[in-house]
């Protein structure tokens, strides 16, 4: 336990009451004391420090079901625990306690060491699992934080091969998981969670990995190539996609597989007028049809060697179009939807967000305990 | 009279308040404090003017500590009321007398203990 002492909320209409919990608990524990719900709800609204409170069902003004319903209004029950002392020993009570999100429900006439003792387990309950939740954080973070330096790090050995100054390879990225998020909105059938779209969107940085093969005259020759020079650049992203599959340690991981068909196919058209193995609609799959949409549009909005930069209005209406070869309709409509949250998202640099962090670590957590669970 | 005679007297169940709130220091503090609780008197007092919500609430709160000091007699006459009184009624016949009988022999216990 820590060196202060937590504090506890106890709320109960008799003083009596209140009096004997504090006898019980004040060696171990700091207690503050609320003789009614309203002043309990005060209490919680002005006092962030409580870990725990022990709540009476019937009080005057505002009752113990009312201080719960409005705890969990607030989310408060999320991170305060709270056990009910009721002389309330029918089971509808303890239900409908129970489904308002407590923890424990100790019935009148209660013994100090058991109180004791349950007041303790349940902040041991709460400490462990948000040092889960915190361990979690670190761990996906610092993961993320690995894959993103060690992708940087080959994503820039392409650019700087390629002379393409600006952030081409972290726009895809932004763009992909945009158009990815947005995408299981307009089509549940297509919805990943978020774990899923940051591994495609950490696979789109390795979309032109093929192109560290292509021969420098080509890969930046500043005017339009020859038929024959356009059949050399066509090879990258097959290349690319063999590179990954000769790492056969790592074949197997989601990430490589993925960006595997991100690098074979990210030329492809839905029509089937793409490149390398002219797939067809569906036949190609949804991430890296993605990431070929994400890649046309960076492409159009950003200067080339060979080009100047379209505006972005001028880049959306260039694709519906059709003047970049065709997509699929559903990737259409949601880059609609999405346009202007687009042209915002990329004015910003991107960083790792916190709060998407912590949202796919609650995640990661909850899968794990699920299948832990899970006989 | 000690603890224990306390208890017998009262109606209490001794070994029951002493297993709960392990020491004897404890229990007679309670008992004691007893004497100033005022659900008692707010259930009467409620009793008197007819307002069943705020008697049931006097009431569940006097059983609630009854059960918990072992105070068995008073615990079962305040119990019997307090559902009554949770279902609107004021129907309580005798009750009122019992639960006074009950309180005021605990009292006047509380009175003669060392």
């Amino acid at each position: 336990m820590d060196a202060i002492k937590k504090k506890i909320l106890i709320a109960d209409d008799s003083q009596l009451n209140r009096e004997l919990l504090v006898d019980i608990l004040e060696g171990q524990f700091d207690v503050v004391e609320a003789s009614n719900g309203a002043e309990a709800i005060k209490i919680m609204e002005s006092d962030n420090d409580l870990a725990l409170v022990l709540l009476d069902i019937n009080m005057p003004v505002v009752d113990g079901f009312e201080v719960l319903e409005e705890m969990n209004r607030t989310k408060r029950i999320e991170r305060t625990p709270v056990i009910i002392i009721s002389a309330e020993n029918a089971l509808t009570f303890a239900e409908r306690a129970f489904n308002l999100g407590v923890s424990d429900y100790i019935i009148r006439p209660f013994d100090a060491n058991i109180v004791r003792r349950r007041v303790l387990n349940t902040l041991m309950l709460y400490a462990k699992q948000k040092k889960l939740l915190d361990l979690m954080e670190d761990e996906i973070y610092e993961r993320q934080r690995n894959n993103a330096m060690l992708i940087g790090i080959m994503s820039h050995v392409v650019e700087f091969r390629n002379e393409e100054s600006g952030p081409h390879i972290q726009h895809v990225r932004i763009i992909t998981e945009l158009l990815l998020k947005a995408l299981g909105e307009v089509s549940p059938q297509y919805a990943l969670s978020d774990e899923e779209i940051a591994l495609i969107g950490t696979a789109s940085s390795l979309h032109d990995l093929g192109k560290v093969s292509i021969a420098p005259e080509v890969l930046n020759k500043p005017g339009k190539l020859t038929s024959e020079e356009f059949e050399v650049m066509k090879t990258h992203s097959a290349i690319g996609a063999s590179m990954l599959e000769k790492m056969t340690v790592y074949a197997d991981e989601p990430l490589v597989k993925t960006a595997y068909q991100i690098c074979r196919w990210h030329h492809e058209r839905y029509d089937g007028r793409g490149y390398p193995d002219g797939l067809c609609g569906d036949d190609i799959p949804m991430c890296a049809q993605v990431v070929a949409l994400a890649d046309v549009y960076d492409a159009l909005t950003s200067d080339r060697i060979y080009k100047k930069a379209f505006s972005h209005e001028k880049a959306i209406e260039m694709i519906k179009n059709g003047e970049c070869g065709s997509f699929n309709p559903v990737l259409i409509q949601v880059l609609d939807k999405v346009a202007d949250e687009l042209r915002d998202a990329l004015s910003k640099s991107y960083s790792a967000y916190p709060e998407d962090l912590r949202r796919v670590a609650a995640e990661v957590l909850r899968n794990k305990l699920s299948s832990a669970t899970r006989v | 009279m000690n603890l224990k005679e306390f208890y017998a007297i009262s109606g209490g169940d001794y070994d029951g308040a002493m297993a709960r709130l392990i020491t004897e220091e404890r229990v007679k503090k309670f008992v004691r404090k007893f004497a100033g609780d005022p659900s008692y008197s707010e259930l009467i007092a409620a009793l008197d003017k007819s307002d069943a919500k705020a008697a049931f609430l006097a009431a569940h709160t006097l059983k609630g500590v009854c059960q918990n000091l072992g105070f068995d007699s008073l615990y079962r006459s305040s119990s019997a009321i307090t559902e009554i009184l949770r279902a609107g009624s004021l129907d309580v016949g005798a009750l009122p007398d019992e639960i006074k009988l009950h309180y005021t022999t605990i009292i006047d216990a509380i009175g003669s203990l060392e």
